[in-house]
Parts: structure tokens; C-alpha cells; sequence
């Protein structure tokens, strides 16, 4: 039987554009798959990836959990004879397949090419100015942000239908643009993450299994094991390159983790509790557990993507990575939601000490910086499911599937 | 006669396959030959092996004619222990400074032997790439020419050295021997400073001096040869272990941007060859290669047929990216099996690393004047009479060289008139 391969010519553009460029100069040789300390002796990679790369088998790659197992650390392309660059070529097709799972397909291409970038952060800039426009364009006097700090961003008062208090005005506005954002990144992640569960399952033949776990099962035994693993980074870990940025990586991680839980935890006692104890709105004290815990969280944000900018800086320097706008924009969005978050609040807290004249126009900085952060954080959200920002859930995902794949369910230990 | 007087002289810098040929093919013709060697012999990388392509033959084979040609050629003046210092003048008429290393031995020499029995003093046998020890005072190999010993002088006790001065009948032991330079004038230059091999601590994720059970193929030579260090015997470094199974790691160092960018071309047929020697010892023994690609230009083809079909020997296609020391004195070597997929962890009990050619010259043909490309290979230029022969212009096998030297002598001859 005779294979006609139709090379994808708009793949291998789009790989060469995502920093895989060098991967035509791949001899096959396999040094990458001994060198790498993830890949293991059943499914060694990246060297079958680098093929198929070269053949345009976009089909193979982006439901092979192998590449998403890949954290980049770099030996490969260190100890290539060719300057493939492996590596970057794993790098490559992560972010096709991020787009490729993406949904909807434009805001997945958009948010996929550097050359967009200006759109990127003019969409958010955009919508959070028209939303604060709706809601009357407030801006607080000095005494009242003192008072109020930024929450009386999107207005004044509550919410009354009949009457009846429902919830802040500023509440309400934030939640118009934060909530269908998260949806529809929950969604897309949703809608992504079932797809390329499917292609895995196809690909390896994985579908075929007799048995299947039933959902507490599954979670029990492969998507559990997998969060724990990838919460003590013990795969990253097994990277010994990656050092320097497990120390990024870490607090980065643990930031997030505490920031989701500070964030439901106000959502619930202003805007829920809040309506009953007005006293619970405004900024939290300083003292209070959660914004220490929020506090602590903002920098170990900070500082880990200080380490993590810095210590892509090096690989580039070392020829390790690519200089790539999906490697970099991710770094530059939880900057800017870090370095936004922390300078809006610490202007509020310079607001409070009495600094003469030039005090009276910090709220308006402190405002400016504020509406930022509400960009960032919307871009964070909104481009999650396909940026790189997505190995939150693929990675997760390709982890949990590999050890379905190795599990009695799917490798019949009879046979 | 009148003719031979109008010729100008050649030099021939390095006294291998190459630079042999050369000499004679530019002296047989009439032309006044200096050759050059850096060691105390002649017959350079060849000398070492235990057979070379084309026929399988013992280096003595080819040598042994080549100096009885040197010898009984009264046209060529052979300089061992000798490098170029300095070039300077242009095509036609350089001047070429060099410098003789005291070798402390004149040539009242018989080789006898006699000072190296009472010699106390050893050193490692370079010429076996240190697998064994010679005395301080010792005849490089068996087969050398010139037929001289050679002392190292700095290795010697003060004892050693009076007893050594004492057990020469010949009076040829000469400790205020000094080193010398002299000038030649020359017409033009043959450049057949030869090859080493590539380095192989310099590999690192093989961790070649994790275990004495990793060699490299020239090692495996001196094994091979009747006059090696074990006598012919193939047995594992240290412990003299009979092998029962051994692999091959190829492009150890070659076609690799980090270590020899190009391929070394004898390599594989260096394998091919050394798979026959493990054959004929141990016709038992489990034989792993493991290979990018198995290059085997021309009429090789046919040796390669012969043994991949041997059925002892298993080519895996991958290439060795990591050599694990075991604790019974074996190694285990990894790869990824490219055609059959999987990673391939194979308990060996001696590994040669098939390590490549590097140009010999080096850094220093470029202080020379010479044009050199960017892997340290000569580039000849015929016109100035600087002519690149052998390995120093590109890796080849002996067939090669020969013929790359031939066509060398000939250029340098044309100039030379």
C-alpha cells in the first residue's frame, strides 16, 4: 500500500513562525530522546516528533501527549548535532496545537501571532473603558479614595431591582466583563481539552479500551496523581537544567493558586456578605489573614516572573529556546497583571500617608494603573485557552491521559 | 642532470601514509624531497592500526616498501622529531625554519635493546594510547624507521640515566643532546600533517572516563595488532575480561556542530572492520552497532553486505547519546531505536566509541600562512605551492590519501620547476 503525504505547507509555516524554523535540519539521529530526562523508554521523544514535523503530520503531533509532557528545558537542543533545535520544534507545535483546540478559531489565530499584539491588549483596553464609560465614568475625589480605594471604580451604590439590594454597581460591571471572559475560557479550555483527549484516544488507540474508569475512579486514580505531581513539580524537577526556573515556576504557581482562593473569598464577602454587613466592603485591612495571604501571593507573582523573564532572557542567550512571542507573551501578561496589581494598590496605600500637594492627583494615577490591571487581567483570562497560558490545561491533561494510557484499563494486563 | 639541478626542492611536512607517498612519488622523479615528522617515526597513523583498507594488510604491508623507498633514495632527506617554526618568503622560494626535539639517542644506535633492560623507568606508551607502559628509553614500535631509540630524558632518574649510559656498547646515548633549528629553502610546501583522533573526554553525555570498558576505535586497533599492547588480544581495559558482547557507538564526535562538523568518513568502515577482529576471537560474542547512517562509499558496499548479515551482530539505528558504568566493569549503553521505536538500554561488556578525524594542524597552519577552512582542514593553493595532501586536507581512508598525496607531489613538482 502505497502513503501519499501531502506536506501541510500552512502547519510548517506556522511552526516556523511559533520558533521551529530549524527543524528541516533534523538528521534523525535520536541524541534528543536520550538526552531528555522526561522521555521514557516506551514513548522516547522528541525525535519521532521531529519527523513527523518534517513530514507535515500535523494530525500525529497535535494529539500526541508526548510533546505536551515536554517542559523545555533545553538538553535537547543542547546536545544536538544539527542545531534542530528540538526543543523549540516541541515548543512549535504546543502552540499549534493550542490553537489548533482553540475555540472560537479568530480569537485562537489572534491571539496565536505576535504581529497581533497591539489588537491583543486593544481589545480588553477597550472593553473595560467602554464598560467603566457605561457605567458613568466615576471618578472619586481624593478623600473618597481614601475611603474607597478602587471599589467604587465602575460607580457608586447597589443594584436595586424593586427595591431590593442585589449588588454593587461596581460589582455588577466587573462581573459583566470578568464572567463571560472566565466562561468563555472555561469553555474553549472545556471544549479543547475533550478534543484532545479524543485525538490522544484515537491516535494511540486508547478508544478501544473494554473497560472504562467511572468518573470518580478516573479522577481518583489519574487526574488526582497528576495534580499532585504537577503541584510539587516532580516532573519539572527531573529537568535539572530547569532549576533556575522550578524557582520561578513555583511561587508563580502557588500565587495563582492563593490569588483563586483570595478572589472567591471577596467575591463572597462583599459582594455576597457585603450586602448584609456594608461594613465588609472597601479595602480589606492590612491585617486581615486574607490580604496578607493576598499580599504575600502578589510578591511571589512578582518575583517569580521575575525569574522567569530573567531566566528566558539566559536561554535565549545560551541558544536553549527560541525568542518567541508565545514564549514571551504569557511572561509579559502575568507581569503586567503583577506589576499592575501591586503598584495600583500600594498607590492606594501612599494615598493614605499625607504627602503634600502632589498626593491629590496620585488616586488618578492610582485609577490609571487600576483600569491597567483590569486589562491585564482580562487579557490573562481571555487568552488562556490559547496562549501559552493553555499548558495549564493541556499539559494537565496530556499528564492525566499518560497514565490512563500505561493503566490495566487501556494496557490489557492479561494479554 | 642538467634538469634535476634547475629543480627546486620540496618539502613535505608529516611522514604518514601521505606524507610518504608524497616524498617519493616528488623524489622518484628527481626532484630534492625534505620530509618532515613531528614523532620520532615514520609511518604516522597507519603504523598504529592493525590492518587497513583497502586489502585488510598489516601496516607493514605498505610501510615496509615505502621505507625501503625513503631508504635507498638518496633524493629525499627524512627529518624525524622535527616541526615547521616559521614560513616566510613566497611561491618559488620559502624559507622554512624548523626545529629538531633532542631524541638523546645518535645514530650509532643498533637497537639493540640493551638500555631499555636496565632502564628503571617507565612512561605510558603513547604510541598505544597510554593502555600500556614503555621505558623511559624506548624503540616507538616494532617496526620503526628510523630503527632508533629514543629517550625522554625528563622521565629518567639520574640512576637510570648512568646505568642506561653504561649498557650502551655504541656509545649513542647522548644526554647533552640540544634541540636545533636549521632552514630550508623550498619551492613549495606538501602539507600531510595527518589526523588525531577526536578527543573523546571532550564527549561529555558519554562520559568517557566513567569506565576503562569504554575505548575509542584507534584503541581497539592496538588491541587488534599482534605488536599492540595485549598482544593481539581483545580484552577489556583493566580487568582483562574476554568480551562476550561489545557495541559500537558511531559519529562518536563526528557530524556533530558541537564537536567534528563533518563526517569522518572511515569510521564506519573502521567498524565494519574491527566487527571482523571481534569475529575471528570470539565468534560468539553479541555485536551491537548502533548508527546514524552507514556510510560505506563505493566498493565497500559489498564488505558492508557481508556483515550486516552476520548473524552475531545487531545494528541498531540510533545514535549512543549516553553510557552508563555498571558495577561488574561492563557499560550500558542507550539509544533510541529509530525504526523500531523505544529506547534501547544494552548491557555491553566493552564499548568503542568510533571516534572521528580532527585535523592535526590545527590552529597552527593559520600562523603558517596557510588557508584553512573553517573545520581546520588545509585548503590547498597550488599556485603559491602550499598543497594540502591526505587527512590534512579532508578525512579520508588510506586509498584516498594515497591519491590525494600523489596528486599533491605532482602539483608541488610543477611548482618547484
Amino acid at each position: 500500500m502505497s502513503m501519499n503525504v501531502q506536506p501541510d505547507i500552512e502547519f510548517i509555516k506556522d511552526m516556523k513562525e511559533a520558533g521551529g524554523d530549524t527543524l528541516k535540519k533534523c538528521f534523525q539521529c535520536a541524541t534528543c530522546s536520550v538526552v531528555c530526562p522526561l522521555s521514557t523508554d516506551e514513548n522516547p521523544f522528541p525525535r519521532q516528533q521531529m519527523i513527523y514535523s518534517q513530514w507535515g503530520l500535523k494530525d500525529k503531533l497535535i494529539g500526541d501527549p508526548n510533546t505536551l509532557l515536554c517542559h523545555h528545558c533545553g538538553d535537547c537542543t543542547t546536545h544536538c548535532p544539527r542545531g534542530a533545535k528540538p526543543g523549540d520544534v516541541m515548543g512549535a507545535i504546543r502552540a499549534y496545537a493550542y490553537k489548533f483546540y482553540g475555540w472560537p478559531a479568530p480569537l485562537a489565530n489572534l491571539a496565536s501571532s505576535g504581529k497581533n499584539l497591539p489588537l491583543l491588549v486593544a481589545i480588553p483596553a477597550l472593553v473595560v473603558f467602554l464598560v467603566w464609560l457605561i457605567s458613568g465614568a466615576n471618578v472619586l475625589s481624593h478623600e473618597d479614595f481614601l475611603h474607597a480605594g478602587y471599589t467604587n471604580f465602575f460607580g457608586e451604590g447597589y443594584m436595586t431591582i424593586f427595591g431590593f439590594k442585589l449588588l454593587t454597581w461596581n460589582v455588577t460591571f466587573i462581573n459583566s466583563i470578568m464572567i463571560p471572559t472566565a466562561a468563555l475560557a472555561a469553555f474553549a479550555s472545556f471544549k479543547g481539552v475533550t478534543a484532545l483527549w479524543k485525538k490522544m484516544s484515537d491516535n494511540t488507540g486508547v478508544g478501544e479500551a473494554l473497560y472504562r474508569p467511572s468518573v470518580p475512579q478516573f479522577v481518583k486514580e489519574f487526574l488526582w496523581p497528576s495534580l499532585v505531581e504537577i503541584v510539587q513539580h516532580e516532573r519539572f524537577k527531573k529537568c535539572e537544567t530547569n532549576e533556575e526556573r522550578i524557582r520561578g515556576h513555583q511561587p508563580l504557581m502557588w500565587a495563582f493558586i492563593a490569588l483563586f482562593f483570595v478572589t472567591i473569598y471577596s467575591l463572597i464577602s462583599q459582594d455576597v456578605l457585603g450586602r448584609f454587613i456594608p461594613s465588609l466592603h472597601g479595602p480589606m485591612a492590612m491585617w486581615n489573614p486574607v490580604k496578607i495571604v493576598a499580599n504575600v501571593a502578589a510578591v511571589a507573582m512578582i518575583v517569580g516572573i521575575v525569574i522567569l523573564w530573567k531566566n528566558r532572557n539566559q536561554m535565549v542567550e545560551d541558544n536553549q529556546g527560541g525568542n518567541t512571542f508565545y514564549d514571551w507573551f504569557l511572561i509579559w501578561m502575568i507581569a503586567g497583571v503583577g506589576v499592575t496589581g501591586l503598584g495600583a494598590e500600594v498607590l492606594r496605600l501612599i494615598g493614605v500617608v499625607k504627602l503634600g500637594y502632589l498626593v491629590y492627583y496620585l488616586h488618578l494615577l492610582g485609577y490609571l494603573v487600576y483600569y491597567l490591571h483590569l486589562v491585564s487581567v482580562m487579557m490573562l483570562f481571555l487568552y488562556m485557552p490559547y496562549t501559552k497560558f493553555a499548558h495549564l490545561i493541556y499539559r494537565t491533561c496530556a499528564m492525566t491521559f499518560e497514565r490512563y494510557r500505561d493503566s490495566a484499563y487501556v494496557k490489557n494486563p492479561v494479554k | 642532470m642538467s634538469d634535476a639541478t634547475k629543480t627546486g626542492a620540496v618539502l613535505v611536512v608529516g611522514g604518514g601514509i601521505s606524507g610518504l607517498t608524497a616524498a617519493l612519488e616528488a623524489a622518484e622523479v628527481g626532484n630534492d624531497v625534505y620530509i618532515i615528522e613531528k614523532n620520532p617515526y615514520f609511518g604516522g597513523r597507519v603504523a598504529q592500526l592493525n590492518q587497513y583498507f583497502p586489502k585488510l594488510c598489516p601496516p607493514t604491508c605498505g610501510l615496509e616498501i615505502n621505507f625501503k623507498r625513503v631508504k635507498n633514495n638518496r633524493k629525499i632527506r627524512p627529518y624525524t622529531m622535527t616541526t615547521v617554526k616559521s614560513v616566510s618568503g613566497g611561491p618559488g622560494n620559502y624559507e622554512v625554519e624548523l626545529e629538531t626535539a633532542p631524541r638523546y639517542v645518535n645514530s650509532n644506535c643498533t637497537a639493540c635493546g640493551d638500555c631499555a633492560e636496565v632502564c628503571t623507568d617507565e612512561i605510558d606508551n603513547a604510541f598505544n594510547f597510554g593502555m600500556n607502559k614503555t621505558k623511559a628509553i624506548y624503540l616507538p614500535h616494532e617496526m620503526a624507521f628510523p630503527r632508533r631509540y629514543v629517550l625522554d630524558i625528563d622521565s629518567c632518574s639520574p640512576d637510570s640515566l648512568e646505568a642506561i649510559r653504561g649498557a650502551c656498547k655504541y656509545n649513542a646515548i647522548d644526554t647533552e643532546m640540544a634541540t636545533e633549528t636549521f632552514t630550508l629553502n623550498v619551492s613549495s610546501i606538501v602539507w600531510a600533517t595527518g589526523w588525531n583522533p577526536y578527543d573523546r573526554t571532550k564527549l561529555e553525555n558519554l562520559k568517557p572516563e566513567s569506565s576503562p570498558a569504554i575505548i575509542s576505535n584507534m584503541m581497539m586497533e592496538r588491541m587488534a595488532a599482534p605488536n599492540g599492547p595485549t598482544g593481539g588480544k581483545i580484552v577489556r581495559p583493566g580487568d582483562d575480561k574476554e568480551i562476550e558482547s561489545i557495541a559500537f557507538v558511531q559519529c562518536a564526535g563526528s557530524r556533530d556542530e558541537n564537536h567534528l562538523e563533518y563526517c569522518s568518513y572511515i569510521c564506519c568502515m573502521a567498524t565494519f572492520k574491527q566487527m571482523t577482529y571481534v569475529c575471528e576471537r570470539y565468534p560468539d560474542a553479541k555485536i551491537y552497532v548502533f548508527y546514524i547512517d552507514l556510510r560505506t562509499p563505493g566498493k565497500y558496499e559489498h564488505f558492508r553486505e557481508q556483515l550486516r548479515t552476520y548473524e552475531n551482530a545487531e545494528f541498531i539505528k540510533g545514535k549512543v547519546a549516553d553510557i552508563i558504568a555498571e558495577d561488574d566493569g561492563g557499560v550500558t549503553v542507550v539509544a533510541e531505536d529509530a525504526v523500531g521505536g523505544g529506547k534501547v538500554q544494552q548491557k555491553v561488556d566493552m564499548c568503542v566509541l568510533a571516534t572521528g578525524m580532527q585535523p592535526a594542524l590545527g590552529e597552527q597552519g593559520k600562523s603558517l600562512g596557510l588557508n584553512m577552512d573553517n573545520n581546520g582542514f588545509v585548503v590547498s593553493e597550488p599556485d603559491k605551492g602550499m598543497i594540502a595532501a591526505g587527512c590534512a586536507k579532508s578525512a579520508s581512508d588510506v586509498y584516498t590519501s594515497t591519491q590525494s598525496a600523489t596528486a599533491a607531489a605532482l602539483k608541488a613538482i610543477q611548482n618547484a620547476q
